[in-house]
C-alpha cells in the first residue's frame, strides 16, 4: 500500500519531456529548432559546452531520436552535421506548448 | 533586468554570428575604392581604362574572400546551414538588389544620353539618396544595423566631397578624399572583425572532431 503521507505530490513539470528538459539540451535543440542544420564546432561555440559534454547531449538527443547526425568528412577532417528530425522538432513544439501553457496558469 | 528571447532572435542572432566575419565589410570598401581612386587614375588612363582596371581587382577580392570563408574561418566557426525563414529572406535581398542596380543604372542612362548639361549638387544628391537606399536595403534584409551606419557615411561622402570642392577646391570633387576616407573605414572595420574573430576562436584539434 502506497504512503499517502511520504509520496512527494506531482510536480506540474513531470509533464515535460526530460530528455529536452535539461538546460544544455534545451539549448542544443532551440539553436537546431531555426535552422536546418549545424555541424559539431558551431554548435560548441554557440552552447559553450566542453567538446566532451556536447557529445554526451548529442548521443542522448540521437538516442531519443530527436536529432540525426550525418557524419562525414570534408577534405580529411571528420565533418558532422547535425540536424532535427521530425520527431524532434513535434518535441520541442509539444514541450514548448506544455511549458507555455504552464507558465501561462501561473497565479501572478 | 530582463532580456526577451524568442526563437525568432535566436535565429538572427545565429545568422549574424555567421555573417559577422567583417569580409562583407572589407569587399564593400573595396567596391567603394572605386569612386576615390578611379578619378586619379582617369587622368592616366582614361575614363573607361581607370574603371575598368577594378574589375580584375573585385573578381580577386571576391575570390580571395570566399577562400578565406572556406579554409580559414569555417574551421573556426563552424557551418550553418540556413532554415526557410532566412533562406527565403535572402533570396529577397537578391532579388532587391537586382531591381535596385538595374533601376540604378537605367536612370544613370537616362541622365547621361538625355540630360547633358545635368550638373550641380543635384546629381550629388541623387548618389548619396542611391548609395542610402542601397544601403539600408541590405541592412534590412540581412538584419544587421551596421549597414544603416554604412549607409549614412556613404551618403554623406559625396555631399561632403562637393562641399570641399566648392569650398577648398578639393580635385575631382572631393571623391578621392572621402570616399578613401570610407573605403578605408570600411577595410579598417572589416579587418579588426576578421582578427577579433581568429584570437576568439582557435581551429578545434581533429581529435576533437573524432567522436
Amino acid at each position: 500500500m502506497v504512503d499517502q503521507q511520504q509520496s512527494p505530490l506531482p510536480s506540474p513539470l513531470t509533464g515535460l519531456d526530460q530528455i529536452i528538459h535539461a538546460p544544455a539540451r534545451l539549448n542544443i535543440l532551440t539553436l537546431l529548432y531555426v535552422v536546418a542544420s549545424l555541424d559539431y564546432v558551431f554548435l560548441k561555440n554557440q552552447t559553450g559546452l566542453s567538446w566532451g559534454n556536447l557529445a554526451t547531449h548529442l548521443g542522448k538527443l540521437e538516442e531519443a531520436g530527436y536529432i540525426e547526425i550525418d557524419k562525414g568528412y570534408q577534405g580529411k577532417k571528420p565533418h558532422s552535421k547535425i540536424k532535427l528530425t521530425a520527431q524532434g522538432r513535434a518535441a520541442f513544439k509539444e514541450y514548448k506548448t506544455t511549458l507555455q501553457q504552464f507558465l501561462d496558469d501561473l497565479p501572478e | 533586468m530582463t532580456a526577451k528571447t524568442s526563437l525568432k532572435e535566436v535565429e538572427r542572432k545565429l545568422f549574424q554570428t555567421s555573417v559577422q566575419d567583417g569580409i562583407l565589410d572589407i569587399q564593400i570598401g573595396c567596391v567603394l575604392l572605386i569612386f576615390a581612386v578611379a578619378p586619379l587614375l582617369g587622368v592616366y588612363l582614361g575614363d573607361f581604362w581607370s574603371s575598368f582596371v577594378f574589375l580584375p581587382f573585385w573578381i580577386m577580392i571576391l575570390l580571395g574572400g570566399r577562400s578565406l570563408r572556406k579554409n580559414y574561418i569555417q574551421p573556426r566557426i563552424g557551418h550553418i546551414e540556413y532554415g526557410s525563414y532566412r533562406v527565403r529572406r535572402l533570396k529577397n535581398l537578391n532579388l532587391a538588389l537586382l531591381i535596385f542596380n538595374l533601376a540604378a543604372l537605367g536612370g544613370g542612362l537616362v541622365v547621361f544620353f538625355r540630360f547633358q548639361d545635368f550638373q550641380g549638387w543635384l546629381p550629388v544628391l541623387m548618389l548619396s539618396i542611391l548609395c542610402l537606399v542601397g544601403f539600408s536595403l541590405v541592412g534590412y534584409l540581412v538584419d544587421s544595423p551596421r549597414f544603416f551606419l554604412y549607409g549614412i557615411l556613404v551618403a554623406l561622402a559625396p555631399l561632403v566631397g562637393e562641399f570641399l570642392y566648392r569650398n577648398y577646391r578639393f580635385t575631382h570633387h572631393g571623391f578621392p578624399v572621402t570616399f578613401g576616407a570610407i573605403s578605408g573605414g570600411l577595410i579598417l572595420a572589416g579587418s579588426v572583425m576578421l582578427i577579433r574573430l581568429f584570437r576568439k576562436y582557435p581551429v578545434p584539434d581533429a581529435e576533437d572532431l573524432e567522436w
